[in-house]
Order: structure tokens, then C-alpha cells, then sequence
């Protein structure tokens, strides 16, 4: 009993945060006519998707860039055992 | 693998890290990106993995070895760190827009971003083949 009506809680919450950021609060981005129209002059690059990516937003891409690095150190540190286990059979 | 898709491979190898660094240097330009480079540039070290066995890998790379490339790989990534916190500034508008050496600070960012991608992508695939290759369960 407590379950569902928690569960009916959470879906409630869920549709009304959904209503609200539809009809409510609808999404006012005015940073994208900014970016349209100033892209060229502020960065100098004709791609619009690049200059936001690399540009506006770059230290998101540093961060991607720092997320895929930590996943490339994780692989090689898993696939590249040569700690203990080489140790323990000599 | 048979010799078609050796020959093909050693014809579309060089080809294909060709295109990914285009990509990379014509990014600010056109559609692609670091991102898009770097995954082309890996995807031709995986067409040269799955087409040659273990030694004939390691008779191409014999000079390069996998911590060089992942040294490259940190390299590049500090060289992103600081081209963005300290040499932003000095970067932008210096160049005229609509050429190739234009783009300010994203033409540099394209070209180290896509050899950290890349340089990645490569230790992964190096690292998931040789398991492979040392289980010796591999098809091809």
C-alpha cells in the first residue's frame, strides 16, 4: 500500500514537472538567436556547431575531453595487468 | 583474413587517417569536428587490426609502443587545458574569417581534441584485441 501510493506520488510529481516545463514555463532560449547571429564575428569559424562546441561552451568539450581520458586510463589499467597477479607467480 | 581485404586495407589505411585529418583541420570550416576526426582516425587503426594478425601489427608499429601513444594522448589533452584558460584571449581575432586559418582558438582545439580522441579510441581497440589475440578464440 505505502508502495503504490509513493510510486502514484512520484509519477504525479513527474507529469506535473512535465506540464510545468511545457504550458507553465515554456522553454525561453534566447541564447540560440544569439549564437545564430553572432556566431561568425564573436569566433570567426563558419561552422556554428563547431564554434558552440568548441567556443562558447568549451569548457564542456574540456570536460567530455577529461571524461574519455579517465575512461582510456580505466581500460588500459584494467587490460594491462602487470601489478600483483605477475608478481604473485614469480 | 584473405588477401582482398589486406590489400584493401593497406590501400584505404593511409586514405582514411588522410580524411580524419582533414576533418580535423577543415572543421571550423565545414560539418565534422575533433570529436568525428578522431573516431575516423581509430577507425582506420581498427580496419588495420582486424585485417593483420598480432605479428604483422607488430612489425608496422615496431618503433611505436602503446604508452607512447597514450603519453601523446595526455600530452594533447594539456595542451587543450591550456590553450583554453591561457592562451584564449590572445587566440581570437587574429585571423580572417572564412579561410582556412581562420576560427580563432577552435581551429587548434579541432586538432589536439581529435588526437586525444583518437590516440583513446586507439588504446582501447589495442587493449581489447589483445585479449583477444591472447585467448586465441579469434575468428579471424
Amino acid at each position: 500500500m505505502k508502495n503504490t501510493i509513493s510510486i502514484l506520488v512520484a509519477f504525479g510529481f513527474l507529469f506535473l514537472f512535465i506540464f510545468a516545463s511545457t504550458s507553465i514555463m515554456p522553454p525561453e532560449n534566447n541564447v540560440k538567436d544569439y549564437y545564430i547571429q553572432n556566431a561568425l564575428e564573436k569566433t570567426g569559424s563558419a561552422n556554428i556547431v563547431n564554434s558552440i562546441i568548441w567556443d562558447f561552451r568549451s569548457y564542456d568539450t574540456l570536460g567530455e575531453e577529461t571524461v574519455l581520458f579517465a575512461a582510456i586510463i580505466a581500460v588500459f589499467l584494467v587490460s594491462h595487468k602487470k601489478g600483483l597477479a605477475d608478481k604473485k607467480k614469480v | 583474413m584473405d588477401i582482398i581485404i589486406k590489400t584493401a586495407t593497406r590501400i584505404f589505411f593511409p586514405i582514411i587517417l588522410m580524411f580524419g585529418f582533414y576533418v580535423a583541420l577543415h572543421g571550423h570550416l565545414s560539418a565534422g569536428g575533433g570529436f568525428p576526426a578522431g573516431a575516423i582516425m581509430a577507425s582506420a587503426f581498427l580496419l588495420l587490426v582486424i585485417a593483420f594478425t598480432e605479428k604483422e601489427v607488430e612489425n608496422k608499429f615496431n618503433e611505436i609502443k602503446i604508452e607512447d601513444i597514450k603519453s601523446i594522448a595526455s600530452v594533447s589533452l594539456l595542451a587543450i587545458i591550456i590553450m583554453e584558460v591561457v592562451l584564449r584571449p590572445d587566440l581570437l581575432h587574429t585571423q580572417t574569417p572564412l579561410t582556412l586559418w581562420s576560427g580563432g582558438v577552435t581551429i587548434y582545439l579541432n586538432l589536439f581534441g581529435s588526437i586525444v580522441v583518437a590516440s583513446g579510441l586507439m588504446i582501447i581497440i589495442y587493449s581489447l584485441i589483445k585479449e583477444e589475440w591472447k585467448s586465441k578464440k579469434s575468428t579471424w
